[in-house]
């Protein structure tokens, strides 16, 4: 892996940009094995991404879908100050948060569980997690309806055993929503989680009941400071997927939730409103904020599990 | 001792119960895709497959099977070129470019996949790519590709250096030296990362949305639209297709590696 030959029969514009990469790197070859993905992520997700911010940057004040050329800051401005896109904003950052919370408890357990269990019942547990997350979003959302309608399964349940005396509208509302988002996200969570508990030594737990701690004690003093770094994992990806939740608001929430949930928002100014430059100032502002969030709940998390260690 | 016996059936109460609920939306797909009647009860009343033939008199649902799998054909092929080169030009050297590339192939996968759409769309329409297979294939590669690059990672990390320098002090050349003592190594490894590379392009549907045509649409692209025109077990059918072609992957995956190590590399 010496590939130390010389490129200066590339044409001086590449050249440039090649020689700092190539000097900071052992070998050409190994570069060379590289830059097609680089490329390709350079082309299809930071170009389309700078033309999204460029647009966002367009003067809206023509009768434009965009106006090209112009320079103005009125995207922005419109976001900042129209009540229904910031209420949109906080609302999807809540409902992040509260698909989160329930995700990353259900999944911890899970996990445990999955951790604990051998031989066929440990294959059940990972199949039961793998299958879903190998299933369309629009299929596993969908599959709420029969189950949560007002004539669907639960309320046949419920109502069949007299637990309540009307049939509850679970779909289209709130918490058929917050369930299917719950539902699409658990399974990455799950595994984000377990990947980390299987690397774990059982032994620890062990000691720490030796010790006279009890049972559900020394899970969350031992276990989960331990599996800490798949929970972080685990509450990234399920906040950064409930915010920008499409599926489950569109197909499982009632009109209220969809005139909120960011995506649809995004999506409806897009499609009717001929003013791009708002729409993408929106997605932008939108992006930043879960970027931040995103950063913010990894370094509270870290600290929380720096704490828990000397608990 | 009797403390002890609670907590073992909650315990596995507990996880019998996110069991349950992991499969049941499945279930119901699969039990409804069979129910005579039009309307979506679970479980249906009379069973029949009157909905089967159906879906294989609609030529809209036929055309989409044949473009999913266009894409996904298309999505495995240069998401597993991306991911294995890159991975294994990592793996060889871990310089500037190496540790640039990691968070640029993850990020994506963090973004909402409707403003991913919205910025490719704009920028396909610039390109002329509008509605075309290629803006289909490409879109998917960017959520597919992290998955693959990650799985071949961790498969290079553990392989044997040594196989390979031994190779080329035989005087193999590169491309022999992998072919021969690389590549029968890894194999297994890329080849789940094809397959979790083809399954995540059969089901992705927001970008699709975004980019597709009525002649390029895949199958989760119909189902969304026909959804939320009304619901009907024909969703049901070609749900139960899908759930079926995700089952039949995860057994040729168990078979080449195992459930354990397809979990981990999942997350």
């Amino acid at each position: 892996m010496s590939g130390t030959q010389s490129s200066s029969s590339l044409p001086a514009p590449i050249a440039r940009l090649w020689e700092p990469l190539r000097e900071r790197s052992r070998s050409n070859r190994a570069l060379l094995l590289m830059a097609p993905l680089l490329v390709f992520e350079l082309l299809l997700f930071v170009a389309p991404f700078l033309i999204l911010l460029r647009i966002s940057l367009t003067d809206g004040s023509q009768d434009l879908r965009y106006a090209p050329g112009t320079w103005s800051i009125s995207g922005y401005t419109e976001v900042f100050t129209t009540d229904v896109l910031l209420n949109a904003i906080t609302y999807s950052i809540k409902l992040g948060l509260v698909a989160t919370a329930i995700t990353v408890v259900i999944a911890t357990f899970y996990a445990y569980a999955i951790w604990r269990a051998e031989g066929v019942v440990k294959s059940a547990l990972l199949f039961s997690v793998i299958l879903p997350l190998l299933t369309t979003l629009v299929i596993k959302t969908y599959a709420f309806w029969p189950l949560l309608s007002p004539n669907g399964t639960v309320n046949g349940i419920l109502t069949s055993l007299n637990l309540v005396s009307e049939p509850i509208q679970f779909v289209p509302g709130t918490v058929g929503m917050v369930v299917g988002q719950v539902y699409i996200v658990l399974p990455y969570a799950v595994l984000a989680i377990y990947s980390v508990l299987s690397t774990m030594d059982w032994g620890i737990v062990e000691a720490a009941r030796d010790l006279g701690a009890s049972r559900p004690r020394s899970v969350l003093e031992v276990v989960v400071p331990q599996a800490m770094p798949g929970i972080i994992v685990a509450t990234v990806i399920s906040f950064a997927w409930s915010v920008g939740a499409y599926a489950a608001p569109g197909l499982l929430g009632d009109g209220q939730n969809q005139a909120k949930a960011f995506a649809l928002v995004v999506e409806k100014r897009l499609l009717s409103n001929p003013q791009w430059e708002v729409a993408t100032a929106y997605a932008v502002v939108m992006l930043l904020l879960m970027l931040v969030s995103i950063v913010l709940l990894t370094v509270t998390l870290n600290r929380f599990g720096g704490e828990f260690e000397y608990a | 001792m009797h403390r002890e016996r609670l907590e073992n059936v909650v315990f596995r109460a507990g996880y019998l119960a996110i069991l349950t609920f992991m499969l049941l939306p499945l279930v119901v797909v699969v039990v409804t895709s069979f129910a005579e009647s039009g309307n979506l009860a679970f479980p249906p009343e009379n069973y029949s497959l009157v909905h089967y033939r159906a879906f294989f008199e609609e030529t809209r649902w036929l055309s989409a099977f044949d473009n999913s799998l266009l894409v996904g054909v298309g999505t495995t092929v240069v998401a597993t070129t991306l991911g294995v080169t890159a991975a294994f030009g990592h793996e060889i050297d871990d310089g500037r470019a190496g540790q640039a590339l990691a968070p640029l192939v993850l990020v994506p996968l963090l973004i909402p996949p409707i403003i991913l759409g919205i910025s490719m769309r704009v920028y396909f329409v610039r390109a002329g790519l509008e509605a075309s297979f290629l803006s289909l294939v490409l879109a998917h590669t960017l959520w597919a590709t992290p998955l693959v690059y990650f799985v071949m990672r961790s498969v290079f990390s553990r392989f044997d250096w040594q196989l390979l320098d031994a190779a080329k002090d035989l005087g193999a050349g590169p491309i022999r030296s992998f072919v021969y003592a690389v590549l029968p190594n890894v194999k297994h490894g890329i080849f789940v990362g094809a397959l979790l590379a083809f399954i995540i392009s059969l089901q992705e549907f927001v970008m699709a949305l975004f980019l597709s045509s009525r002649s390029t649409e895949t199958i989760p692209v119909v189902a969304w639209t026909e959804i939320r025109q009304s619901l009907d077990p024909m969703v049901s059918v070609v749900s139960t297709f899908l759930i079926v072609i995700s089952l039949i992957a995860i057994v040729i995956a168990t078979i080449a590696t195992n459930l354990d190590w397809l979990s981990k590399q999942l997350s």
